[in-house]
């Protein structure tokens, strides 16, 4: 115990003498839930921006030196998230922060980062108010709910022909977020809603829920869930004998997803921002390294990591160096070739311009159907 | 109208595995006065084992529940010898502060040992729908309801027919005499621990046969037991069995009727309501030590 608080007086004291450029590494933070019910998710996350820094490196690093990714657990909690940041700031001394995973999450370590003006970069959160709050430090490398649904409203109503949708959703800001946005779109579009229901994390039975899904006789059903939860319950629509069209949003065209349905995962389509099966050679070459790596193919959440760490890397370079103001405004002129299309950001740090793709399951494979940019918001 | 009978069958199937999973949570309540904060993990060590076993030993179903049963027993056994023996006859604080330091040691070793992904155990009969009339079942849920059935019923003997039930009990009743009288209580206890323990277990292996087992699924199952524990009574065998079924119905109805949103609540609004008409439970005539 004496040598931890000598250890962290010398090392305070040193960081506090020598500044910041004398550290060998470029350091990263990289605020993820590595325990709690989306550990498995945010595992995905970090093995992404593990490789994408292992890439960095191997072509050389940044600035003429190594990327460390120091990868704290905020475990999806606003508290935990915000002492992770706190310790990456004030102990790591990292020169820009990317994370969190939960948009609670997210919102709550933003004020930090603008607090310490620290570039803020999340490849997950997607709860549309997060641009929206005009905090000059913080990029959203990812789709949100809204325009996801504007990209794909058409693409549902009128190539699966659904006239008649159920809705379900986990019970939280993400989950409920896209239940809205698709059912507004949809609606729009003339499709009629049948039944809107929610669910809790970590729920396991759903047949109550089926029974009334039975009952409303929808020839679609729309379903924002992750991994754990969607699979469970897809795998009960068919227990139920419901030969309805499903299709989701959430980690649905990942290898885990689709291991974990089983049978029931056939001919179910998913609309994601990423897909292994993604057909661009620099896709190709991710997968392969991916797989080579961690020994399955890459969803959603490891190219989310992998995407967001490039773009930080890439932006450090530009910048020319560490300070932060230079970084945020590099990260402004982001044109990021990612496995999944070019990210670039809106003046309110939305990235646009990438592509999303609709997809069905087949032999166990996601096949992509539908492959659309996405809009940058308007 | 119609939905009802599904309801009502969707209710008592998971009324059943909530049963079971009370059961050993009242035993060790009941009979060693240790609330069992790490009781959630037990469960969730009983679905994950059983992954190991039938994933990557390739036992079948049933071999596999045998062995996980064994194991736990055995984990269950020294978790007392070596733990819950040291804080015996200090009040209840010191119990609960160690299962709670038990739990988050078993839920961050099981994520370091096998990571957070959800694991699924191999079931021992196809997956597929089975209709009776309006209601859709599957016979893996049949056939787990059957097995958890079984256990309830295995217990019951054990507690009522085998000396050992009858040292259970009579240690139940008054510690102290039943040490003059011969009983090595201090094995009674380690028994009884183990036995609830491997009846966790076993109904976390069961359901993780139709759902899937994850290092974080414990909190949830502990509050559950807790909340039927308290619906039938502390200590009460029927009453688990009763509050698990009543829980599992007031779940689904709930969800059904109300919301699937808010199911969770529904265990907590039957606890208020039992605490205030009720206090000693269902069916506990028990009540000075509870």
């Amino acid at each position: 115990m004496r040598n931890v608080v000598l250890g962290g007086l010398l090392l305070t004291g040193v960081a506090a003498s020598v500044p910041a450029q004398a550290q060998d590494t470029v350091r990263i933070g990289l605020v993820q839930p590595l325990t709690g019910s989306v550990a498995y998710n945010g595992k995905s996350v970090v093995e992404g921006a593990r490789l994408a820094v292992e890439e960095m490196n191997a072509a050389g690093g940044v600035l003429g030196k190594k990327i460390e990714l120091i990868v704290e657990d905020g475990q999806c909690t606003p508290a935990n998230s915000v002492n992770a940041v706190e310790k990456l700031v004030q102990k790591d001394k990292v020169v820009t922060l990317v994370g969190a995973f939960c948009s609670s999450a997210t919102a709550a370590i933003m004020p930090v980062a603008q607090k310490y003006k620290l570039p803020l970069i999340t490849g997950v959160s997607s709860k549309a108010s997060l641009t929206e709050q005009g905090n000059p430090y913080f990029f959203r490398a990812a789709e949100t709910d809204a325009l996801m649904a504007e990209a794909f409203a058409k693409i549902l109503a009128n190539d699966l022909k659904l006239t008649k949708v159920a809705y379900i959703g986990v019970n939280d800001d993400w989950g409920r977020g896209g239940v809205e946005e698709f059912s507004r779109d949809l609606t729009a579009l003339g499709v009629k809603t049948v039944l809107t229901e929610y669910f809790d994390h970590g729920a396991t039975d759903f047949f109550t829920l089926l029974t009334k899904l039975r009952a409303a006789k929808p020839d679609g059903v729309f379903v924002a869930a992750e991994t754990q939860d969607g699979s469970i319950l897809v795998k009960q629509i068919r227990e139920m004998g419901l030969d309805t069209k499903v299709f989701g949003v959430g980690s649905w065209a990942t290898a885990d997803f689709i291991n974990l349905t089983g049978e029931a995962a056939e001919g179910i389509h998913a609309a994601v921002p990423y897909a292994s099966s993604m057909d661009t050679p620099r896709n190709q070459t991710f997968v392969q390294k991916y797989q080579a790596k961690y020994g399955i193919k890459p969803g959603k959440y490891g190219a989310a990591g992998y995407n967001a760490l490039n773009i930080a890397g890439q932006a450090i370079a530009r910048a020319g160096g560490t300070d932060a103001e230079a970084i945020r405004a590099s990260l402004a002129k982001t044109s990021y070739e990612a496995p999944n299309g070019v990210y670039k950001f809106t003046d309110k740090g939305q990235a646009y311009g990438f592509d999303a793709v609709l997809v069905r399951i087949e032999k166990g494979e996601p096949k992509v159907i539908a492959s659309t940019p996405v809009d940058a918001p308007h | 109208m119609d939905l009802f009978p599904q309801f009502l069958a969707n209710g008592l199937v998971m009324g059943v595995f909530y049963a079971l999973s009370a059961l050993g949570l009242t035993l060790i309540f009941g009979l060693m006065r240790v609330v069992n904060f790490a009781h959630g993990e037990f469960y969730m060590l009983g679905g994950v084992s059983g992954w190991f076993v039938t994933n990557y030993l390739g036992l079948d179903f049933f071999s596999g529940l045998i062995v996980v049963a064994a194991f736990m027993a055995a984990v269950g056994w020294l978790v007392d010898r070596f733990l819950i023996e040291r804080v015996r006859g200090q009040g209840e604080e010191p119990g609960i502060l160690l299962t709670i330091g038990l739990s988050i040691f078993l839920v961050n070793g099981t994520l370091l040992l096998v990571g957070p992904a959800p694991m699924k155990v191999a079931g021992a009969v196809a997956e597929g729908p089975l209709f009776f009339g309006p209601i859709a079942v599957t016979k893996l849920r049949l056939l787990a309801v059957g097995v958890g059935i079984a256990l309830i019923v295995g217990a019951h003997l054990l507690i009522r027919r085998t000396r050992l039930g009858a040292a259970m009990r009579a240690t139940f009743q008054d510690p102290m005499a039943a040490s003059l009288a011969g009983i090595r209580t201090g094995h009674v206890y380690a028994a009884t621990f183990a036995l609830g323990c491997t009846l966790a277990a076993l109904s976390g292996m069961l359901l993780a046969s139709i759902y899937s087992a994850q290092a974080s699924v414990g909190g949830l199952i502990s509050l559950k037991s807790f909340v039927v524990v308290i619906l039938g009574g502390m200590g009460s065998f029927a009453g688990a069995i009763a509050g698990g079924l009543l829980l599992g119905v007031a779940e689904a109805m709930w969800g059904g009727y109300v919301s699937m949103g808010m199911v969770d609540v529904i265990g907590f609004v039957l606890v208020i309501l039992i605490l205030l008409f009720r206090p000693q439970g269902l069916f506990s005539i028990r009540t000075e030590r509870a």
